[in-house]
């Protein structure tokens, strides 16, 4: 693994995670080494239980690893309490789930604000600043629909304004088109890859929909708990076991 | 986050209306029960309340107001002999049975009052004036015995009602001639029969077997003694028991009758356990019914709050938005609850029965219940929230 740079955004070394005891025992992550640069989006493919989801929750400090070291925007993450991972998340992370995970109670406006909210910005401001994000991913009109009478690709345009609103450097997508049509998923990642040529965001994106590793800047190919390879171009992949 | 959590909860309406209906039924139970027991332990000291006088004064073995032991009449004269003792009239009561002129036989509590200063005599007369009661064979009845003793006619319809019975109409007490002269309006009796006030001396006469009739005195003290000072020193002099006559019951004082009875009644009767069983029914069954709704609207919303958790919210602003959630849901169902309790009760008061007395007291407890219950479903869903880890957001 190379040195970190100014230009490193995302850091793993030797990370082990494991779940269970005894018998029992599974090992999600094993030595896991990864890098993720400010201003590209990164995807992490790999087959089902290779450890993908593992890695992520280790990334966004909603697992905390065993051993090794993770390091978000030069915040080492490995050596905090709860409390401290809690506001980390809540001032630096967005986040775009499979199931996009709005509350179908609220107006998809009243969703986008919850990151801001959580913040303790104002119910004012923060329907000011959602309002603007949301016609940013081109939903304006839309406010006051419930999350259930959107489409699927709305829904995630929602999640994504979600993620996005209080303005967070780094993005963590979990399958984020796995629940869409081919165009719509084409859209969605449209969108996310242009998000992530801000200067000092990084996307990080873990999947196994092939039809949109084209998106990816680099791909980072996980087995049995650890980064196999990272590959610029997903013609490199071999992607008959994902 | 306070005004998304109402949304939340609001935007769930089946749960909402489920959980109201929880809330509002418990709150319901426990105001209507208490209230209905309070109105049921009020008529116990019903004649200290009809028969206003600032002392009794009765036998020194007497417990409460409708357990009269009958003195001899001298011994009034010794009541009327304390220093401090304006004057002092003496009381029969009794429960006899009078026969109403179709052969029907009704119980009765009969009330002889003093003749001469007409010392507890009702305090408001609907019909006629109480100065008839000096003329032979008179009685004066309440409106509920009027009702209730009243004759049955058929009507040119076939359909039988009853004719209230009123002034000139008579019965027999121990085939004496009673002729009413009057009605009046007083509380009603534990006991449900009416109240039948006549002279203390006709009283007797009624009581053909009655060897003694002074069930209690009404006493007055002069000006510059109070109540309690004039009871120790009766107490002293006569060896009799005073009673003084408050009944307001938060503020009522340890020689009150009323109070007295109350606690009798409390201590000898199964009334407060079988409507302390009905109020720890109702507040049961609201935190079942809430906690179950409440841990349900919980478990839906699960992974909202995982993503919440995700998202950067600690547990303690969850744990309010929950609090908020479920005390607003309280007070909601409090309201009606208790709203529909009091609507109940203006038709109790109207109709006489049962009988409902709502202190504002019940209202502030019922209110501390229905938020416990609230507070208990809260508390339900807090602890499931925070066994949540945020990472099974990202578990599909």
């Amino acid at each position: 693994m190379s040195q970190p740079t100014f230009e490193t955004a995302v850091r793993t070394q030797g990370v082990n995670m494991f779940f269970g005891e005894g018998e029992s025992r599974v090992t999600a992550l094993k030595q896991a080494d990864f890098d993720a640069r400010r201003g590209e989006l990164i995807m992490l493919v790999g087959p089902s239980g290779c450890g993908k989801t593992t890695l992520l929750s280790v990334i966004a400090g909603t697992l905390t690893p065993q051993a090794g070291t993770v390091e978000v925007f030069g915040q080492r993450l490995d050596g905090l309490g709860q409390e401290d991972l809690t506001t980390f998340r809540r001032k630096n992370l967005g986040f775009v789930f499979q199931s996009f995970n709005l509350i179908p109670t609220l107006t998809s406006l009243e969703n986008v604000t919850v990151p801001l909210l959580i913040q303790g910005v104002s119910q004012r401001e923060a329907e000011e600043r959602a309002r603007i994000v949301f016609e940013k991913v081109g939903l304006k009109g839309r406010e006051d629909s419930r999350p259930n009478s959107l489409s699927g690709g709305q829904q995630q345009r929602v999640a994504i304004a979600r993620a996005l609103v209080h303005e967070p450097p780094l993005l963590i997508c979990d399958e984020p088109t796995s629940a869409l049509d081919k165009d719509t998923g084409a859209q969605i990642m449209e969108m996310i890859r242009t998000l992530s040529r801000a200067p000092n965001r990084c996307v990080v994106v873990v999947t196994h929909d092939q039809r949109i590793f084209r998106f990816a800047d680099r791909i980072a190919e996980m087995e049995d708990g650890r980064i196999r390879r990272v590959v610029d171009d997903p013609r490199q992949l071999d992607t008959t076991h994902l | 986050m306070y005004r998304l959590a109402l949304n939340m909860l609001f935007g769930d309406r089946a749960k909402l209306a489920m959980l109201l209906c929880g809330l509002a039924f418990s709150a319901l139970l426990m105001a209507q029960q208490t209230s209905v027991f309070f109105g049921i332990m009020s008529w116990t000291y019903t004649p200290i309340y009809n028969i206003r006088s600032t002392i009794w004064v009765s036998d020194p073995m007497v417990e409460q107001a409708n357990d009269a032991k009958p003195m001899r009449d001298t011994e009034l004269g010794k009541v009327r002999s304390v220093d401090g003792v304006s004057w002092a009239a003496p009381l029969h009561m009794s429960i006899l049975q009078a026969r109403m002129t179709d052969g029907n036989f009704k119980l009765i509590t009969m009330v002889g009052i003093d003749a001469d200063t007409f010392a507890g005599a009702p305090a408001q007369l609907s019909q006629g004036r109480i100065e008839e009661l000096r003329l032979p064979n008179t009685v004066i009845i309440d409106e509920w015995g009027a009702q209730l003793m009243g004759r049955t006619v058929v009507g040119p319809d076939g359909k039988t009602k009853t004719v209230p019975l009123k002034p000139g109409d008579t019965f027999e007490i121990n085939d004496i001639e009673a002729r009413i002269v009057g009605i009046c309006k007083v509380r009603r009796a534990f006991t449900g029969g009416p109240f039948v006030y006549t002279t203390y001396d006709r009283a007797k006469a009624y009581n053909l077997e009655a060897r003694r009739t002074l069930s209690f005195m009404l006493v007055e003290p002069r000006d510059g003694v109070s109540a309690s000072q004039l009871c120790d020193r009766i107490e002293r002099e006569t060896a009799l028991k005073a009673w003084t006559t408050d009944t307001v019951i938060w503020d009522w004082s340890d020689r009150s009758l009323a109070k007295n009875t109350f606690w009798w009644f409390w201590k000898n009767t199964g009334i407060p356990f079988s409507f302390g069983t009905a109020v720890a029914l109702g507040l049961f069954v609201g935190i079942a019914i809430s906690g179950q709704t409440f841990y349900s609207f919980v478990l839906e919303n699960l992974k909202y709050f995982a993503a919440i958790k995700a998202m950067g919210a600690g547990m303690a602003t969850i744990a309010r938005m929950l609090l908020v959630q479920a005390l607003t849901a309280g007070l909601i169902g409090f309201g009606l609850g208790a709203g529909m309790a009091q609507a109940i009760g203006r038709v109790m008061i109207e109709k006489g029965m049962p009988p409902f007395v709502m202190f504002p007291q019940i209202f502030w407890a019922t209110l501390v219940l229905v938020l416990g219950i609230s507070l208990v479903s809260a508390i339900i869903g807090i602890i499931k929230v925070s066994r949540v880890d945020a990472a099974s957001v990202f578990r599909g």
